[in-house]
Order: structure tokens, then C-alpha cells, then sequence
């Protein structure tokens, strides 16, 4: 297979449009999937390898993992500037349909049958918020060193009512050190 | 449930208005934006602290519909802190209501923007840093403690009875075990909360 050559770098306005376009497809879920297919394989702006490198970094990094794939791609073709115009094209719809709601719910909240409806709804929220933590569970299950900082931290937040910035200030270094790669054998 | 709302009532709101108050706000928020580690999510327990028990915006049950309505509207589930923003000054009305919200978001995005733009660009000579390798492995078990400790916090907060909290497991198993959308067990629930069997 041949990949097809790609596209010729998207100006600001380009950029604006396509992660717009990634936002609007991606109503009703599979954010990530919808950027793949808009951003490689209709606009062709990057390849699926460069795509790829973005997400690993957009992981890794503080920030929540679509928005900041979103300023990996608009980084990559026109730094700061880009950054933050992708940023606003992922962003203004899902964002200004948000607050409207939020608008409407403060304005009708305390109506009794919202509020009942609203129960339930949250009863589902916190099942889905209940899954996270079990959701990546899997791949640590055989790394005991790991469930047992991850313990350390539940309890610290969870018992000793522990801000999470302090959390992490404490636990981070010790589990970088821990985790430190050791030197392969030359080959 | 009653004592729950009994010190939420005692909590006098933190008033933006106040310049002191407004940059203390800000400050929360650009600091937790570096700490938003494993998508964000991790800070959802931070959101709570501060918008219910510290500034006193909201009640836990608002904090629970926010929560519920940014999960159930389409885009990242991190645009909750606008939501916040929202609650923070719906006092003085809709107007600055919106510009809170607004000021918010970027408060909490701005900051992990900055270090993501300076990632891209210095990547080739971080792939392959001990650093990156390091904090990569490390952190992965302190996001899985966080996310434990977000998740039962939630739970707490949505503070629903028995039939709810039943509702809530079983969505949990649903969400590990199959890939229904997460909107239909929101709407069968949001039924269930209409016709009385589940509340708080």
C-alpha cells in the first residue's frame, strides 16, 4: 500500500474549519477516531504515523487528551498561533451548546420534575466516573510496586483528605525513581 | 443528605467580584491545569473541593447535575469547569454568569496548552530523555489511585438511595463489559429519576 502524498500545509483558516469539522462529526462519541479520519486520511495533513506521535504526546502530557491533541496539531503547522486556533475550532461549538445548557439548568433546576430526572441521570454519571479507575486497572495488575502507589494515593486523597497537588508532588518523584529506565547492555 | 446541606448553607459563596478572591480563584485553576494528568479527568475531585467545600458556588447535588450534564453533552468532559464558572457568578446574572464561564475554561486550559505547544516542537530530543520514559511509567499508578479516589468521591456526591446507587454499579460493570453509548444508560436512568425510583 502506497500512502497518498500528503496535502500542503492547512493555513489558520484551514485549521479552524477541520477541527471544527472533527468536533461537529464527533456529536454522539469517538472523538479520537473522527480526528484520525478527518485530519489523515480526508485532509491529509499529516501521515497516520505523525498522527500516531501526536497521541502518545497528547497522552502523556497534562491537559485532557483530545484538546491537547488538537494543540499538537495545530502546533506542528504554526506553533502558538496554531496551537490555540485549533484549540478554538475543537472547542467553540461543544463549548457554547454546553453553556447554553448550563444556563437552562440553572434557570429550571429547582423545578421538582428536572430535579427528579436529574437524579437518575447522576446516578448513571457517577457509575460512568466509578468505571475510570477499573477501566486501566488491567494493565497494572501484574506490577505490584504499582497497586501499591496506587493505593498509597487513593488512601492519601480518599482518608487523609490530601489535596491533589500535594499528592503528586510527593508521590511523582518517588515513582519516577522507582520506574527510573535502567541502562540496556550495549549491544 | 440533611447534613450535607446543613454546611453547604453555612459556607458563605466566594465572591468574584472581589479582586482578591477573583486571583486566588484564578490561581486554582491554572495551577490544577498543570496537574490534569490521564485526560483530565483526575481532577474532577479537585472541582468538587473547590467549587462546593472551599468557594462555596454550588451545593453537592448542583455539583452532580453539572458533572452529569458535562458528561452527557458531546466534547470533553474537562468544558465542567465552565459549568463552574457558570455557578460561580449566576448571582450577579447571566451575563457575567457566561464571561466567568469563559474565563474559567481558559484558566484551566491555558497553562497545559503552553506545556503541550513547547512538547511538540522540543519532542524529538524528549522521546527517547530517561524523563520522559520515567515519568511516563510513574505516573500511570498515581492516575490510577486518582481516578479510584474521583470515583468513589462522585459516587459520594451524587448521594442517590439504594435503587441509585444499584443503578450506578450496575452502569459501571455496563461501561467495562460492553460498548453500549453511555447516553442510553443515562436517559433509562434519567426515566428511573422521573418516575421516583431513583432520587436523593
Amino acid at each position: 500500500m502506497t500512502e497518498p502524498a500528503l496535502a500542503p500545509r492547512p493555513s489558520l483558516p484551514e485549521l479552524f474549519w477541520g477541527m471544527l469539522q472533527v468536533a461537529l462529526s464527533s456529536f454522539g462519541g469517538g472523538l479520537s477516531a473522527w480526528s484520525q479520519r478527518i485530519v489523515v486520511e480526508q485532509r491529509r495533513w499529516m501521515t497516520n504515523e505523525q498522527f500516531l506521535t501526536g497521541l502518545t504526546v497528547a497522552r502523556l502530557f497534562p491537559g485532557p487528551n483530545q484538546i491537547n491533541m488538537a494543540v499538537y496539531i495545530g502546533a506542528d503547522f504554526h506553533g502558538l498561533a496554531g496551537a490555540l486556533v485549533a484549540l478554538a475550532g475543537m472547542l467553540l461549538l461543544p463549548f457554547t451548546l454546553l453553556m447554553a445548557l448550563g444556563l437552562a439548568y440553572f434557570q429550571f433546576h429547582t423545578i421538582p420534575v428536572v430535579d427528579r430526572v436529574l437524579a437518575g441521570v447522576v446516578a448513571a454519571a457517577a457509575g460512568m466516573a466509578l468505571s475510570m479507575g477499573f477501566k486501566i486497572l488491567d494493565q497494572y495488575w501484574n506490577d505490584r510496586v504499582a497497586l501499591l502507589l496506587a493505593a498509597a494515593v487513593f488512601v492519601a486523597l480518599t482518608w487523609w483528605h490530601v489535596r491533589l497537588i500535594p499528592a503528586v508532588l510527593v508521590a511523582a518523584p518517588l515513582a519516577m525513581a522507582w520506574y527510573w529506565p535502567h541502562r540496556s547492555a550495549p549491544p | 443528605m440533611t447534613g450535607l446541606l446543613a454546611s453547604a448553607a453555612a459556607c458563605e459563596p466566594a465572591r468574584l467580584s472581589d479582586l482578591g478572591t477573583l486571583l486566588q480563584v484564578l490561581g486554582e485553576f491554572l495551577s490544577l491545569s498543570l496537574f490534569s494528568l490521564g485526560g483530565g479527568n483526575t481532577l474532577l475531585a479537585e472541582y468538587h473541593h473547590l467549587a462546593v467545600s472551599q468557594f462555596c458556588w454550588l451545593s453537592n447535588a448542583q455539583f452532580a447535575d453539572l458533572y452529569a450534564l458535562a458528561e452527557a453533552a458531546p466534547g470533553p468532559s474537562s468544558m465542567l469547569v465552565g459549568l463552574l464558572g457558570l455557578g460561580a457568578s449566576w448571582r450577579e446574572g447571566p451575563f457575567w454568569a457566561l464571561i466567568t464561564a469563559y474565563g474559567a475554561e481558559a484558566a484551566i486550559l491555558v497553562p497545559s496548552t503552553l506545556v503541550m505547544v513547547v512538547a511538540c516542537l522540543s519532542w524529538k530530543r524528549l522521546e527517547h530523555s530517561p524523563w520522559r520514559v520515567a515519568f511516563e511509567r510513574g505516573l500511570g499508578p498515581i492516575t490510577l489511585g486518582i481516578l479510584f479516589a474521583v470515583g468513589l468521591k462522585i459516587l459520594r456526591t451524587a448521594d442517590t438511595n439504594t435503587p441509585g446507587v444499584l443503578v450506578s454499579l450496575v452502569v459501571c460493570g455496563l461501561m467495562l463489559r460492553t460498548r453500549i453509548s453511555p447516553l442510553w444508560f443515562m436517559a433509562v436512568a434519567g426515566v428511573l429519576g422521573g418516575l421516583g425510583v431513583i432520587n436523593r
